[in-house]
């Protein structure tokens, strides 16, 4: 047993690979064999993780990535539990329908981070994911619970169809942000478009903003601004054309 | 045993296993978050009376919760475990609700037992309410006029100690205060510990029942009063004609001992008499905090 497992990409895909196999909490009874042996699919045909990737450390629930995996998709899906910390960007669907733990990712994700696979109700329904970058279209989109923070900028349509959860922006979020959003939490700290079908209820210092702000600044060492933190914020309510219990809550200023 | 030429008597206190929960309330202003701990812990002197016992333990830096706003640490015991929420829910929704930029968090988030405190306080949301959870904790969103209250699902509940006491036998009232006020300050915001009669001191000390009254509980403690000397079994020696004492709650023996070691000390001042403290022959409580070796 390892205090953590590190994969380093040693062979760079040519096409997209597929390795919905990394998730921390399955690595934790895994040996490094066994590791190496997860099935991936790059491009359309079937291919090990140890093809591309060192696997050094076993049995252990806090994972590291080192290397630019832009054309890795689907990292962390379905995780339930542990840590998963990515020194480099990533492709589509990290983390989609992840249920618990954290990914920590340096760099920028591809579209759907947080979201619900192809077809699927619900995006994440629990845990944490930190992009110290941007993110593609649709992230966090029908996400169930779970937090999403993105210190970069959100695609078009973030948090799209949220049915609970939060998703913090620190940068500009994209077109339609919130959308079609059920319940929920968007928190934009740069500049977001406000859909239509949104209302704006009031402006005040919501209470577990703050508490949320800070949590991020101790736990994740994100560097959130104190005017942030004790700021006001304008509330819209929304989307109306759906439940209208969510709410898309916009920094303006101390 | 002397301290300061006042005499340490040799007994202790007897003490009770009671159940106990650390609330922290923030606002925007300390005074703030000092007026809902005041209202929070009025009427909460002791079980006999008020079904619980409360108190402010100390103030917060604003770099010591979780929101980053100064705070009040309150404790808050109670008998059995049955109680303790009930209480809580009462009074949390009456005072910490209804104050002006509060927010509500446990304080004990390591204790296994928990109380739904913020998860029965939701429903005055009347179904607007909303909750997040933040670093493995769920919080509550209570839409209110003033903009939103937060208060966590859940409470930790430990059992606590509950009648630590010693007892100040002075000349005088004006020497048995000066001395009940220097111990009080001097136990003042020491960790889980509260003092929860007014300003810390109790002039009314109770013995169990009553000698004429049987439906009472508890009625004066006629070997403590002063005036009674000449007419009752009384304890107190002939150049004593002033008794306050001092009652602790706690989280733990060690915190009642410390703040008893601190506040005695404190008291042994001019005009003290004796020190002593109230028990009923070990047969009820469970602990025993034996002054001289506190003081030892």
């Amino acid at each position: 047993m390892s205090d953590a497992i590190t994969l380093t990409l040693m062979t760079a895909p040519t096409q997209t690979l597929v390795a919905d196999c990394i998730a921390a909490d399955r690595f934790a009874a895994l040996s490094a064999q066994a590791i190496a042996a997860l099935p991936v699919v790059h491009g359309a045909r079937p291919a090990t993780l140890g093809d591309f990737f060192r696997v050094r450390g076993e049995r252990a629930s806090v994972v590291r990535i080192e290397g630019d995996c832009a054309r890795i998709e689907a990292i962390g899906s379905g995780m339930a539990g542990g840590e998963l910390v990515i020194d480099g960007s990533v492709g589509r669907d990290l983390g989609v329908a992840m249920s618990g733990g954290r990914i920590d990712l340096r760099g920028n994700a591809g579209a759907n981070a947080g979201g619900a696979p192809a077809g699927a109700a619900r995006g994440m329904t629990g845990g944490e994911i930190i992009v110290r970058g941007s993110v593609g279209d649709e992230a966090g989109a029908r996400m169930r619970r779970g937090l999403l923070v993105v210190t970069g900028d959100g695609g078009r349509g973030t948090g799209k169809g949220m049915i609970a959860g939060t998703v913090v922006v620190c940068g500009k979020a994209g077109s339609g942000t919130g959308r079609f959003l059920k319940r929920g939490s968007i928190v934009a700290l740069g500049e977001v478009e406000r859909p239509a079908t949104f209302r704006y209820a009031c402006t005040y210092r919501p209470p577990h903003v703050a508490l949320l702000l800070r949590y991020l600044g101790a736990r994740c060492r994100l560097d959130v601004a104190s005017a942030q933190v004790t700021g006001r914020y304008e509330r819209y309510s929304g989307d109306l054309a759906e439940l209208g219990k969510g709410e898309l809550l916009r920094w303006v200023g101390e | 045993m002397k301290i300061n030429g006042v005499a340490i008597e040799d007994t202790f206190a007897e003490a009770f296993t009671m159940r106990v929960a650390r609330l922290l309330i923030t606002g925007r202003t300390l005074g703030w978050a000092r007026e809902a701990a005041v209202k929070l812990t009025g009427f909460a002197t002791s079980v006999i009376g008020c079904k619980c016992e409360a108190g402010i333990e100390r103030e917060l830096r604003d770099d010591e919760t979780p929101d980053g706003r100064p705070g009040v640490s309150v404790l808050f015991l109670t008998m059995d475990k049955a109680s303790l929420p009930e209480q809580l829910i009462v009074r949390v929704g009456q005072t910490v609700l209804t104050c002006p930029t509060t927010a509500c968090f446990d304080g004990l988030p390591e204790a296994p037992d928990r109380l739904p405190v913020g998860r029965a306080l939701r429903v005055f949301g009347d179904g607007f309410q909303a909750s997040k959870v933040i670093g493995g904790k769920r919080y509550w969103r209570l839409p209110v006029m003033e903009g939103e209250f937060l208060i966590e699902e859940t409470f930790g509940m430990l059992k606590g100690v509950g009648g630590g006491n010693f007892l100040i036998l002075a000349a005088d009232a004006d020497a048995a205060l000066a001395s009940a006020e220097a111990a009080v300050a001097a136990m003042t915001g020491l960790p889980g510990v509260i003092l929860p009669f007014p300003g810390g001191v109790v002039r009314s000390g109770s013995k169990v029942g009553s000698q004429r009254y049987k439906n009472l509980i508890a009625t004066t403690n006629d070997a403590f009063a002063p005036t009674l000397k000449a007419v009752t079994q009384s304890q107190l020696p002939e150049v004593v004609n002033s008794v306050l004492e001092i009652v602790l709650d706690g989280t733990d023996g060690p915190s009642i001992e410390a703040a008893m070691r601190a506040g005695i000390r404190a008291a042994c001042r001019p005009g003290v008499q004796t020190i002593t403290a109230g028990n009923y022959g070990g047969r009820l409580g469970p602990h025993h905090f034996y002054l001289r070796k506190i003081l030892g």
